[in-house]
């Protein structure tokens, strides 16, 4: 149905967004590396590809006039959110071009931000491939061919996002929410509430999780010290 | 509260005033002086700001409102339930609770939800799959990204008084606003390069030349200006008689002399007043070269014109100016007139811009000068009457015998005899 097939695409456009948004966030720091380049370029080329197959489906099914009313509302919401979603990736396009032409990883003294970032970014970017582990290796100087590329392709994205809006004409003040604006609160489903505030919460008061440890610790040390007096009573 | 678009539409309205009433206290609650007291909480390692506990806020609402502990208690969870506070460290639930969990001020979540409603889907799947993203990473670096991201936007959002995007419709399609460093080909050097040599190639005017002129051109319009030089019969603000404005009227029959001998400053000023280019149009119609004004007419109404009109007029203006045996062909030169033939094919609004442009040089050079020296003109200058005043009376002393009301930009004189104040005073004048 053309409905699901356009519901995943845009799922998937969904999640590649959001990964290649976590990733350029640490362009330019402590964790930026020729690597961390390859995989912004490899998640964008998948985010770039999806958004055109969706641009297609959408744009052939929107043009469509034999459309019923309740289908076509249906589509428009898809469309809604997915020229929302362009509309992020584009920004994110740009601050990455921005980043990376500021830090440039080819000069001998490389001058990135300490931020205190460590840790490799594959599982965000295989997260984003939608494959279970990611394993590159980038040449030296990947980022300044790379460079080009991105404005390249953030002008395309901007030429499609120009076209769509030119093809198909969706008045977005008529798009309601589905969801209640408490509701995402409430649902147990999906991830959690942000982990800073969840750190905090385990930071602060009384956790029963570290009692337990703490007692099992403590028996541990007490069986260990009664063996250590019967061992040196016996001896 | 949920937005519910199949809600019967008398609903709204009767939210509204308890939303306001809430608002109402909400913003008295966060008085610096009087409003609940903020405090920075402290967690085991972090200090978060501004933060209120949940029993300062029955405390307050009960002393504010001398009501009971219950009902503050009951009053503080339904501002909690519509989103104007929010507890921070269990952010699922929406209850207020009157201890230590400390709770923050926002705007209301309604309000916002409705104004971004149509991405609000949008919003929530890409926070799902950020956070899911997230998960990927060490838990240090997830910190360190998040309140990276934090102070980014903290640092970022709009100043006190710049308009909200939640105002503005969402520019759509502007690319001008984008500020992205793109690198710099020789395309965009030779742009440059060409932008710098035509910047130099402007005309300049030196200073001295261009304020002796200004002054000329003072010195010439003055006695026409009625601010400066005070206007004749009266001043019809003052004076309550309208006899100025009947007088200067675009058409009148018998223009004043003022006006008349304004049509000799400059042909752009004969042209721009009507009745000096009906005049004009008579003295070159004795002259026989009636069409060059009647083309240059034709020219600036296609200008001006209606877009729709545009084809026919410059067909019809083309068939009666400038095809060769017109009936009132004019004279272009031949570089000119090429040039035109060659637009004529694509027609626009500016497409006889060169021939009107020779056109006018033409009757500035040689038809206004012989306008201003033949009989016509000196006819209409001498007709022309000289505004008397009303009341006039031949004071040889008086200083000012053509003012009847005080021009405001003349400087305040000493109290003249009354005699001559008698005029002046005659109009009404304060």
């Amino acid at each position: 149905m053309a409905r699901e097939e356009c519901k995943a695409l845009l799922d998937g456009l969904n999640k590649t967004t959001a990964c290649y948004h976590h990733l350029v966030l640490t362009v330019g720091g402590s964790a930026d590396s020729q690597n961390l380049r390859q995989e912004l370029q490899k998640t964008r080329q998948k985010a770039q590809e999806l958004a055109v197959a969706t641009c297609s489906r959408l744009t052939a099914v929107l043009r469509d006039r034999g459309l019923a009313a309740d289908e076509r509302a249906e589509f428009e919401r898809l469309w809604v959110a997915f020229s929302g979603c362009l509309d992020l990736l584009e920004a994110d396009m740009r601050r990455a071009l921005d980043l990376g032409a500021a830090f440039p990883l080819h000069a001998p003294r490389r001058p990135l931000v300490c931020t205190g970032v460590a840790g490799a970014s594959s599982g965000v970017a295989a997260r984003a491939l939608s494959t279970r582990s990611l394993r590159l290796e980038a040449e030296g100087d990947f980022d300044v061919a790379d460079l080009r590329e991105l404005e390249r392709e953030v002008l395309q994205v901007g030429e499609m996002i120009d076209n769509m809006e030119m093809k198909v004409n969706v008045p977005r003040w008529t798009v309601q929410a589905r969801q209640a604006p408490g509701a995402e609160l409430l649902s147990t489903v999906g991830a959690g509430p942000s982990s800073v505030v969840s750190v905090e919460e385990r930071q602060g008061g009384f956790d029963p999780r570290k009692a337990l440890a703490a007692i099992l610790f403590a028996a541990v040390l007490l069986a260990a010290v009664a063996l250590a007096v019967c061992v040196a009573k016996l001896s | 509260m949920a937005a519910d678009p199949a809600r019967p539409p008398g609903s709204p309205r009767a939210q509204m005033p308890h939303l306001r009433k809430m608002e109402r206290v909400v913003v008295s609650m966060q008085d610096p002086d009087q409003g609940v007291k903020m405090r920075s909480q402290r967690l085991l390692v972090t200090v978060i700001p501004h933060a209120v506990t949940g029993r300062d806020v029955v405390q307050w609402l009960a002393q504010k409102f001398c009501v009971s502990e219950e009902e503050a208690l009951h009053l503080g969870a339904v501002l909690v339930l519509h989103g104007y506070i929010y507890p921070l460290r269990d952010p699922r639930s929406l209850v207020l609770r009157p201890d230590e969990t400390p709770y923050r001020f926002q705007e209301c979540y309604d309000r916002l939800h409705k104004k971004i409603s149509h991405v609000w889907d949008l919003v929530l799947m890409q926070a799902r799959e950020q956070l899911r993203a997230a998960k990927q990473r060490r838990k240090g670096d997830r910190l360190v990204i998040a309140f990276q991201e934090q102070t980014y936007w903290l640092v970022n959002r709009p100043p006190p008084g710049a308009p909200s995007v939640l105002e503005q419709g969402p520019e759509r399609g502007s690319r001008t606003a984008s500020h992205v460093h793109m690198t710099k080909s020789a395309d965009f050097y030779t742009r440059e390069i060409e932008y710098c040599r035509r910047a130099l190639g402007r005309t300049r005017v030196k200073s001295s030349v261009c304020l002796e002129a200004y002054l000329s051109f003072c010195d010439q319009h003055g006695p026409h200006d009625p601010l400066v030089s005070g206007c004749l019969p009266s001043n019809p603000w003052i004076s309550d008689d309208d006899a100025y404005w009947v007088m200067n009227a675009p058409t009148v029959a018998a223009p004043t002399k003022l006006r008349v001998e304004r049509w000799g400053f400059s042909f752009k000023e004969l042209l721009e007043d009507p009745m000096g280019r009906a005049h004009f149009m008579d003295f070159l119609g004795k002259e026989f070269s009636g069409e060059n004004l009647s083309f240059w007419e034709a020219c600036e109404e296609l200008r001006y014109g209606a877009q729709a009109q545009v084809p026919t007029l410059v067909d019809a203006v083309y068939q009666q100016f400038l095809a060769p045996g017109a009936a009132r062909w004019v004279n272009i030169d031949s570089r000119t007139m090429e040039r035109t033939l060659e637009g004529l094919r694509q027609p626009h609004r500016y497409v006889l811009d060169a021939a009107q442009l020779h056109i006018y040089m033409l009757m500035k050079k040689d038809s206004y000068p012989r306008f201003l020296k033949s009989d016509i003109y000196r006819g209409l200058l001498a007709e022309a009457g000289i505004l008397l005043e009303t009341k006039r009376r031949v004071f040889p002393f008086t200083r000012r015998p053509r003012r009847s009301s005080p021009s405001p930009a003349l400087l305040p004189t000493p109290v003249e005899p009354t005699a001559a104040s008698g005029p002046a005073g005659g109009d009404g004048v304060a």
